[in-house]
């Protein structure tokens, strides 16, 4: 589904990716751990297309067609979901109304008729009950006064209105009590585990990795994959540290 | 036609102004405008009124209740030229008319055209006024409220061409409230010259959003002046300039040394869509009571790009992120309109503006 060949990108001229190569299948959840600064969240904006992060060098193909031609909603609606770190808050602009014109758009882009209002309510508000978000909120300007916790289970609940191909999760776990990340684990697992899908985890700590279980675990350093497992490799790192392991 | 004696932008009030937009505008040549007057009246019940180059088309208008009658102009470089016949809404006590509207339509060269609008203790009144075609539509308005007498007005400045000035004075008697909102989503240069004088425990708002694309400048110099104790004042403007536009806000709270707990709120934001286009802002407060509120705020910015990449990740195009961004900022100088008819208008004319700028 998606492949990384000796990719380089840097920032402002620096350079932060240093040759990564990745190979990602349907029905799989790959996992990339590593230090803080190694690239982790360079290779999720890389992949999402974010202004600035700029690719010098290799290639990214997703289902076949080349990643880095396209804009980021086309990528949107090629079926790749970036699930942002540090979601962003956007004053004056709703919930509903940015999930169903992120919905439309991207099935605007894929020839799609649009989802009528009410199509749309019915569709938000199941994966708002799943997620243990308030219908309140999707009321509410996006992410405006929403806690950390509360920021990452709406972007899970973005994600299971927009149903995506592949998702990229950015340190999904970080502001999440241990019963927040239980429930984010399950909609992972609910709407990503699936044979015609795939997941990229992005993570510093293993903690999410408990609910939901990579297939593959990466470690990422100094802007390279330096070593490959199944999931004890990410205990390993939790044992060992990203020291021994990453040298 | 006269020879057009036009401010010196050397002084501070018109320092931002075009002089020269407004003289181009009224050498535009006369034409047929395309425009159909009917196509912007609202779905409102009252008086329909077309003021055609300047001059009420009685067989296209029905006057509802305002009257046609000789109109006095304030002594104002633009507003003077006003004085002459013109529209008269007047309210005895405690009347309440239906809604007045007034469409212009703006043909070519230039046309001078005042109104007036007395509003006797406790009468209320909603006048909501459309500027349209091109040429130089030249207004002036006198407002007098009397006792808890309630205005409230909208200004759609969606003229396609030319410029559109207005001169506006505004007396509040005690408890009296006005409430002003303009839109400009045209694309024709624009002057708004106010002043509102409040008098006790008078509410006044004036404020709206100036939309500005091209080469197009628009601004507006306001003054309210709280004369007597108690009285309240909000002036809300929000400017927006994408390519080479300039949008200039100039709002003035004025407060007489016995007008004691007075509370006048500014706030101006501007925000560039291009870093070529321009943004003036000047809030100016004069305050010699010693016991009043005054908060002014001016900030200029331009689109945060986090939250622009954020929107395009989730599959909405970047112009379209741009325009819901761009709402979403001049969203508070319109969602104060209370008439749901009239929002909607406004934002309909804001959307147009923000698909045709984007």
């Amino acid at each position: 589904m998606l492949k990384i060949e000796n990719l380089h990108a840097e920032i402002d001229g620096k350079p932060i990716l240093k040759g990564l190569t990745l190979t990602v299948n349907a029905g799989e959840v790959h996992a990339i751990m590593g230090p803080n600064g190694a690239g982790k969240s360079t290779l999720g904006y890389v992949l999402g297309g974010r202004p600035g992060y700029e690719v010098t060098k290799g290639s990214i193909s997703f289902d076949g067609e080349d990643l880095l031609e396209m804009e980021p909603h086309e990528r949107a609606a090629a079926g790749v979901f970036l699930g942002f770190q540090y979601p962003v808050e956007i004053p004056g602009v709703s919930n509903v109304q940015f999930l169903r014109e992120s919905l439309n758009a991207q099935r605007a882009t894929r020839g799609e008729a649009p989802l009528s209002g009410a199509e749309f309510l019915k569709v938000a508000r199941a994966q708002a009950d799943a997620l243990g978000l308030d219908q309140e909120m999707l009321k509410r300007p996006v992410n405006v006064g929403f806690s950390g916790g509360e920021k990452k289970r709406n972007e899970m609940v973005q994600m299971g209105i927009i149903d995506p191909k592949f998702a990229i999760l950015d340190e999904t776990d970080s502001g999440l009590d241990i019963d927040a990340l239980r429930i984010v684990g399950d909609g992972i697992n609910r709407i990503m585990r699936k044979a015609d899908k795939a997941v990229l985890l992005i993570t510093h700590y293993q903690r999410l990795l408990d609910y939901v279980r990579p297939d593959v675990v990466h470690v990422l350093a100094d802007g390279r994959i330096v070593r490959t497992g199944g999931p004890e490799l990410a205990h390993e790192l939790e044992r060992e540290g990203y020291g021994q392991v990453a040298a | 036609m006269s020879v057009l004696e036009l401010p010196s932008v050397r002084e501070e009030g018109w320092r931002w102004s075009d002089p020269e937009a407004i003289a181009a505008a009224a050498a535009m040549s006369w034409s047929d405008a395309p425009v159909d007057p009917a196509d912007y009246f609202l779905d409102l019940p009252g008086a329909r009124i077309v003021v055609r180059d300047g001059e009420v088309d009685q067989a296209a208008s029905d006057l509802h209740r305002v009257t046609l009658g000789h109109v006095e102009a304030a002594e104002h470089a633009l507003g003077r030229r006003t004085a002459g016949p013109g529209w008269v809404l007047e309210l005895a006590e405690d009347a309440a008319a239906h809604p007045v509207q007034i469409v212009h339509v703006s043909t070519g060269g230039s046309n001078h055209f005042a109104g007036a609008i007395r509003l006797a203790d406790d009468a209320a009144a909603q006048v909501v006024e459309t500027y349209v075609g091109a040429g130089w539509a030249n207004r002036g308005l006198s407002v007098t409220l009397g006792k808890a007498a309630r205005l409230m007005r909208a200004v759609r400045l969606i003229q396609a061409g030319g410029f559109t000035s207005l001169r506006e004075d505004a007396t509040l008697g005690q408890g009296a409230s006005l409430v002003t909102s303009f839109l400009g989503a045209g694309a024709a240069g624009t002057r708004i010259d106010a002043t509102i004088v409040a008098g006790e425990g008078a509410f006044a708002e004036y404020g709206g959003a100036l939309l500005s694309a091209g080469e197009q400048r628009q601004e507006c110099a306001v003054a309210v002046r709280h004369a007597e104790p108690n009285g309240q004042s909000h002036q809300l403007w929000r400017a927006v300039a994408a390519d080479r536009s300039t949008a200039s806000l100039a709002a003035r709270v004025e407060v007489a040394r016995h007008a004691q707990k007075a509370d006048g709120e500014q706030s101006l934001r501007g925000l560039l869509l291009k870093r070529t286009a321009t943004v003036n802002l000047k809030p100016e407060l004069e305050i010699f009571a010693d016991d009043v509120k005054c908060a002014h705020g001016a900030t200029v910015g331009e689109l945060d790009a986090r939250a622009l990449f954020y929107m395009q990740s989730r599959g909405i195009p970047r112009a379209r992120a741009q325009a819901l961004l761009t709402r979403a900022f001049v969203a508070d100088a319109l969602d104060r309109i209370g008439s749901v008819v009239v929002r909607e208008a406004f934002v309909a004319d804001a959307d147009a503006w923000l698909a045709a700028a984007l």
